[in-house]
């Protein structure tokens, strides 16, 4: 077991919205699969949650909205401690994407997929109207509500995906690798699109990621392995630090592997936050 | 995507038929089939015909895909067929070949039982064609809520379907997959003889229930996170509202029931 590391909120953040204290899980107590966990995510954070393949990610992030059992400790959200009582809120207030945007889809066109979450809400016909509307439009895929998932590509079809999610209108929404099976221009869509949210500040986002550019977007990096939190750091602390970089199996992203190579070519430049920055540098 | 299957796809057109509300398309396919058990002559086959043709000519979509509905099964309405020529021994022979002998009643037989199938399965098309899967759950919902009294549970008996029929496609491409996935590796299923065949089945079909199992525990994580709580209280979209022109298609259905039982 690795060292425990105790999360805590970013200066200068807002109220907690997030709050584990304790938590552990396992299906087997000998193997647990999370151990001790405890952090705190403020209101209208972009937090990164990495770390290698099997170090309990997806599961921290289910036991946020009980889709698994609970565990050991506690977890409070949008000030509601999570037990039996409060499941139905707390899924009011979470919403998830997941990794495989062929198996979230549960409608058989796009807009009965959208409505599925709504129609749970208990909405009103004009509401309903209204949100399809407004999230379809915002999301760009108002041209496809008569569409069958088969007609759908894998980036429209996680737009749709996201789409349902904020129609329910969730304070936090939780990406569980959801970008991991898009191709590049999907990929790239969906960090727009998580950028827009992040420009509304009304989103609390945590996202399961290994790609070094959703992390080097967001606020904080929460670092798991071996079941414990092993780091709480911003991209820039998780990028210098090598051994946390080895320990989470993940790459530099490319200005910062470039801007590496060429100090080591004896030209200094400064590591930049991002590829523009970068091109702004070198050609100022 | 497995472009050639068509089950539970719907076809807008906006014609009169796609308007009508879900529980009479239903209720219309019910009577359709008892009106096909009870035609039992050349002329109530006509009627039936044309009755049939002319409800799918309104719905403006083009006859080919009725046709293709029934393309998959032309292999079993050929066997009936042929079971019937040889089975059914009354009438006149109309022809001899050695010891076998083909009669009348078994041509006749053979013949009403591949109209009535042919049939059975384009104009019930019409109901997916003309329906989204959405508003048919909503109309078997319908048509099941005066069982609930009895512990039914309509429900949960439409969202099964759904999801059936949502996840049928994908299924069968994953299976496509898995089969191409083991032709590439010298196991092609097609060139393989019956007994290998069979063999091969099992090895495609472990892979497949594991697949849709995994799919099935995705699918409920995604309804759980977006609140799904069975037997909770949900709002509809679409609502069910039952007019003049509902009547008039139910209507249609008795009185094509009584003039085929009448010939």
């Amino acid at each position: 077991m690795n060292e425990s590391y105790e999360g805590q909120e970013l200066e200068g953040e807002g109220q907690a919205i997030i709050s584990l204290d304790g938590v552990s899980f396992g299906y087997d107590p000998e193997h647990p699969i999370l151990q001790n966990i405890t952090l705190s995510i403020s209101q209208g954070q972009w937090v990164s949650l990495v770390g290698p393949n099997g170090c309990g990610k997806s599961t921290l992030v289910k036991l946020l909205n009980a889709l698994l059992p609970k565990g050991a400790g506690e977890i409070v959200v949008s000030g509601m401690q999570l037990s039996e009582e409060t499941i139905g809120s707390i899924r009011q207030c979470i919403g998830m994407v997941f990794q495989n945007p062929d198996n979230q889809f549960i409608g058989a066109t796009v807009e009965e997929d959208i409505l599925f979450g709504l129609e749970g809400l208990c909405l009103s016909y004009a509401e309903m109207a209204e949100r399809l509307h407004s999230y379809t439009t915002r999301l760009g895929i108002n041209h496809l509500l008569s569409k069958h998932p088969g007609e759908l590509s894998g980036g429209q079809k996680q737009r749709v995906a996201i789409a349902s999610i904020l129609a329910m209108e969730p304070g936090i929404v939780i990406f569980d690798e959801a970008s991991s099976m898009l191709d590049e221009g999907s990929r790239n869509e969906l960090l727009g699109i998580l950028q827009d949210m992040r420009a509304e500040g009304k989103y609390t986002i945590l996202m399961i990621t290994h790609d070094a550019d959703e992390i080097l977007a967001s606020d904080r990096v929460l670092a798991l392995h071996g079941g414990g939190l092993a780091a709480d750091v911003t991209p820039a602390e998780l990028f210098r630090n090598e051994e946390l970089l080895q320990k989470c199996h993940l790459c530099e992203p490319y200005p910062w592997r470039l801007a590496r190579e060429l100090q080591n070519q004896g030209i200094h430049v400064d590591v930049p936050a991002s590829e523009k920055e970068f091109i702004d540098t070198l050609w100022p | 995507m497995n472009e050639k299957l068509i089950i539970g796809r719907s076809i807008e057109t906006g014609s009169w038929v796609h308007k009508l509300d879900a529980r009479a398309k239903i209720t219309g396919m019910l009577l359709y089939v008892a009106v096909i058990l009870l035609s039992r002559s050349w002329m109530a086959m006509a009627l039936l015909a044309i009755f049939s043709i002319a409800v799918m000519a309104s719905t403006r979509i083009p006859l080919k895909y009725f046709l293709k509905a029934a393309k998959p099964l032309r292999y079993l309405m050929l066997f009936i067929f042929i079971v019937q020529l040889l089975s059914v021994k009354t009438g006149e022979a109309v022809l001899t070949l050695g010891s076998w002998s083909i009669y009348e009643g078994g041509l006749r037989l053979g013949a009403f039982s591949v109209i009535r199938m042919f049939f059975l399965i384009t104009f019930t098309a019409l109901l997916t064609f003309t329906t989204t899967p959405g508003k048919l759950n909503q109309g078997l919902e319908g048509i099941l809520a005066p069982f609930k009294k009895f512990g039914l549970k309509p429900d949960r008996i439409t969202l099964m379907i759904s999801i059936s029929l949502r996840f049928i496609p994908t299924i069968l491409d994953e299976s496509q997959i898995i089969m191409k996935a083991q032709a590439s590796r010298g196991a092609d299923l097609k060139e393989l003889p019956l007994k290998e065949k069979g063999r091969m089945l099992v090895s495609l079909l472990v892979p497949i229930i594991a697949s849709a199992f995994r799919r099935a525990q995705d699918l409920v994580y995604s309804m759980e996170a977006r609140g799904f709580r069975m037997d909770a209280p949900r709002s509809q979209y679409h609502r069910l509202r039952w007019g003049i022109f509902d009547t008039i298609f139910i209507t249609m259905f008795i009185v094509m029931g009584i003039a085929v039982a009448l010939v």
